[in-house]
């Protein structure tokens, strides 16, 4: 539904985006991923047409991206905030009018809304008298409320406890169930292996990877297996396997470990049964994080 | 369009709802009204509301003549010497003893007033103009001129002003009534344009540090927001401008309802109404004016001015001047962080503006047909102050056409260049903001 295509967006002295393309699946999350000043919220400012890139350009819904298209994009920035002194209510109101809805739609949507996310006896209060959590539910509110087909978050999580961001990772599961499309801008790894299909990762403003969540771990597999056992061996010189890590837990033994070219699980299987009693055995995929951090270092 | 409007609708309400407008609002023209009943009062009533009885003893064979009581002052002849009199003054009806004795006329010397408590300034001086009156009359009267010349003599002389208007008609004018308009326009017309363009400034510095700017502005342009902020204030402005004037008039009506006599009523009211509003200054030339001036005269002439062009006017200038300057308030709030930041940007913008306001209320109201009053009122920097300042001196009418015209190209200047800054500065943070760095931000392509 969203394709950029080769946006290039160039600074006073220094480019934000260079030559970035990425593809956004209709009814997908996707994630967008990379470390502080890559770029990332350039390109998002590019797609919420907040400024335009220098070159290149971006497709949603098959058309070139032009200013009808606002009220079909929801966008909650990290940077993020509301008018202090302005009642909760009127607040959202404005908002979702400022997104084309009338009043009346727009007020039964936030008594709607208000009153799932528990903020019904919220509408008549100040800004200034909510919590930092609190807020964070009403611009929420305000990013969703006009039912658009692509919804933006950037950081959606930071500053949320616990109960409520799990109040509100639920409500985008709902939202995506229904066919919303998510682009999803985090640092937290943990949140994108829960919730995206698909991820972007951007550096130094360059596009360095990208493709499903599965398919990138799958990718970074590198046979490497932990195995828990019970039992006295040696298996410091196998010719199976190098080990990459020995501890000794609770329940006996942890060892992680590397299977050596041409090797199969069941040889090593085979070489420790008979030794020891097995507990465990799992193949060590590297988490979101790990690759994350790999290829940022490189 | 009609996100515009939402804007303007928000900026609007959500200042107008705000309890210290709506306290300034009500309580400025109360207190105006009350400074002006003060002065109303004083000025009919007097400053001396009782009349002094004072005993006069004249021991002086020349000065024959007696002297008139009048409002004030009511003179008894008595027959006593001055020593009892003195000793018996506390228990009797009188305030004061003048105390005339037998000089030579032409050189008066020894008359004395005593009382029980310290005689005024004013007192003393009517006195001594009365006893003066006397001597110069006699000395005439000696001189043979007959009494009926005397009175013939005496006449009170106010100058009428009137200038020939656009029309060729004569219209009645006063120096003193054109220097008080053109003091409290100028003054207001500052006091607006300064009030209300830090007031952009405030708004677009709150949008950027509660960071709600880049929810803003995923939905509306940064234009739209930007003129949606500045006309929302100035409808402000507006409103409180309008309801200054009707508040005003109608307090001060009642006022001077309660201290002058319905008669006294109809004019001090014409009057009011014209000069309500204002600084403790432009207060200040008004009592002056009441005071010493021919006050019917700098009344008529009020009557004579056309309030109704200068209030049009005025609210002309209020609002080019305001988007003039606003647009470059909001320029200015778009580029820093916090309200500290703002000081060395403010001055450039500010200079101007005070140039043009002290130019105005000295220079201007000297020579208001002058040719630095005519730059003043063309240029558009200055023109808002300088040329409400000029107005109630009478403009022609191509200075004013020629004025405003350029006043409205100079705001499409202004909001033009202050929009393309403002695009770029709103989304800035933690960037130390400089000329050199806005002069770069104009330039940016989108």
């Amino acid at each position: 539904m969203l394709s950029v295509k080769n946006i290039v967006k160039q600074y006073a002295n220094h480019r934000a985006l260079d030559d970035v393309s990425l593809e956004v699946e209709k009814g997908k999350i996707f994630g967008l991923l990379g470390p502080n000043g890559a770029g990332k919220t350039s390109l998002i400012r590019i797609i919420t047409q907040i400024t335009a890139p220098d070159s290149g350009e971006v497709i949603f819904n098959g058309k070139k991206l032009n200013s009808n298209h606002i009220n079909q994009i929801g966008y909650l920035p990290e940077e993020r905030g509301l008018y202090k002194k302005m009642e909760i209510g009127e607040q959202v109101l404005y908002l979702s009018k400022l997104k084309g809805l009338n009043t009346a739609e727009a007020t039964k949507r936030i008594k709607f809304w208000f009153e799932k996310l528990d903020m019904g006896s919220w509408w008549n209060k100040k800004v200034e008298d909510l919590s930092k959590g609190m807020q964070q539910k009403v611009q929420f509110v305000a990013t969703i409320l006009h039912n658009p087909e692509l919804i933006i978050l950037d950081e959606p999580f930071s500053g949320f406890d616990p109960v409520n961001a799990d109040l509100i990772k639920n409500e985008i599961l709902e939202l995506n169930a229904k066919g919303t499309t998510f682009i999803f801008s985090t640092h937290r790894m943990e949140s994108v292996e829960e919730l995206c299909d698909n991820i972007a990762l951007i550096d130094k403003s360059k596009k360095i990877l990208d493709g499903s969540v599965d398919d990138i771990k799958a990718s970074y597999r590198n046979n490497t297996y932990r195995i828990e056992y019970k039992g006295e061996a040696d298996f410091s010189n196998s010719k199976f396997f190098d080990i990459i890590e020995y501890t000794e837990i609770k329940e006996g033994k942890s060892l992680k470990f590397k299977l050596k070219e041409g090797n199969s699980v069941n040889d090593v299987l085979g070489l420790m049964l008979p030794e020891v009693r097995i507990n465990h055995l799992e193949e060590v995929i590297p988490s979101m994080n790990d690759i994350f951090i790999e290829r940022v270092k490189k | 369009m009609n996100k515009i409007l939402l804007i303007i609708r928000r900026e609007y309400l959500s200042r107008v709802k705000k309890k210290s407008f709506i306290i300034m609002t009500f309580l400025t023209p109360l207190i105006i009204a009350g400074f002006y009943g003060l002065i109303i009062y004083f000025s009919i009533k007097g400053i001396n509301d009782k009349t002094d009885t004072i005993a006069v003893i004249n021991q002086n064979k020349t000065l024959t003549e007696k002297l008139i009581s009048n409002k004030n002052i009511t003179y008894d002849y008595v027959d006593k010497s001055f020593e009892s009199l003195k000793k018996s003054l506390t228990r009797s009806k009188y305030d004061y003893i003048l105390y005339i004795p037998d000089f030579d006329i032409e050189t008066p010397k020894g008359i004395e007033l005593i009382g029980t408590k310290q005689a005024g300034l004013s007192l003393d001086g009517k006195i001594s103009d009365s006893i003066e009156d006397l001597i110069r009359d006699y000395k005439l009267k000696k001189s043979g001129i007959s009494q009926a010349d005397l009175d013939n003599l005496k006449s009170k002389v106010i100058i009428g002003t009137k200038k020939i208007g656009d029309s060729g008609k004569e219209e009645n004018s006063s120096a003193g009534a054109s220097t008080i308009i053109a003091f409290v326009a100028g003054v207001m017309m500052f006091m607006f344009i300064m009030l209300y363009g830090v007031q952009v400034m405030r708004g677009v510095i709150e949008e950027k540090t509660s960071r709600i700017i880049e929810i803003m502005i995923s939905s509306v342009k940064p234009f739209q927001l930007m003129m949606g902020k500045i006309i929302g204030i100035a409808m402000v402005g507006l409103t409180q401008f309008l309801l200054w004037i009707i508040l005003t008039f109608s307090i001060s009506a009642l006022t001077v309802s309660v201290f002058v006599s319905k008669q006294d009523a109809r004019k001090m009211i014409a009057s009011s109404s014209k000069i309500s509003t204002g600084k403790p200054g432009a207060q200040q030339i008004q009592a002056a004016a009441i005071n010493d001036g021919p006050l019917g005269n700098v009344q008529k002439s009020l009557e004579n001015l056309d309030i109704g062009k200068i209030i049009t006017v005025f609210i002309f200038y209020f609002l080019g001047g305001y988007l003039f300057y606003s647009a470059l308030y909001a320029a200015i709030g778009s580029a820093v962080d916090s309200e500290t930041e703002t000081q060395q940007f403010m001055m450039p913008v500010m200079m101007p503006l005070l140039l043009g306001y002290a130019l105005s209320l000295s220079v201007v109201t000297n020579d208001p047909y002058g040719s630095i009053a005519f730059w003043l009122s063309i240029i558009p920097f200055t023109s808002p102050i300088a040329m409400v300042v000029r107005l109630p001196y009478g403009v022609p009418g191509w200075e004013l056409v020629l004025s405003m015209g350029i006043l409205i190209i100079g705001f499409i200047g202004t909001v033009w260049f202050a929009a393309r800054i403002y695009r770029v500065g709103i989304l800035m943070y933690g960037k130390k903001a400089s000329f050199k760095e806005m002069v770069k931000w104009f330039w940016y392509k989108n």
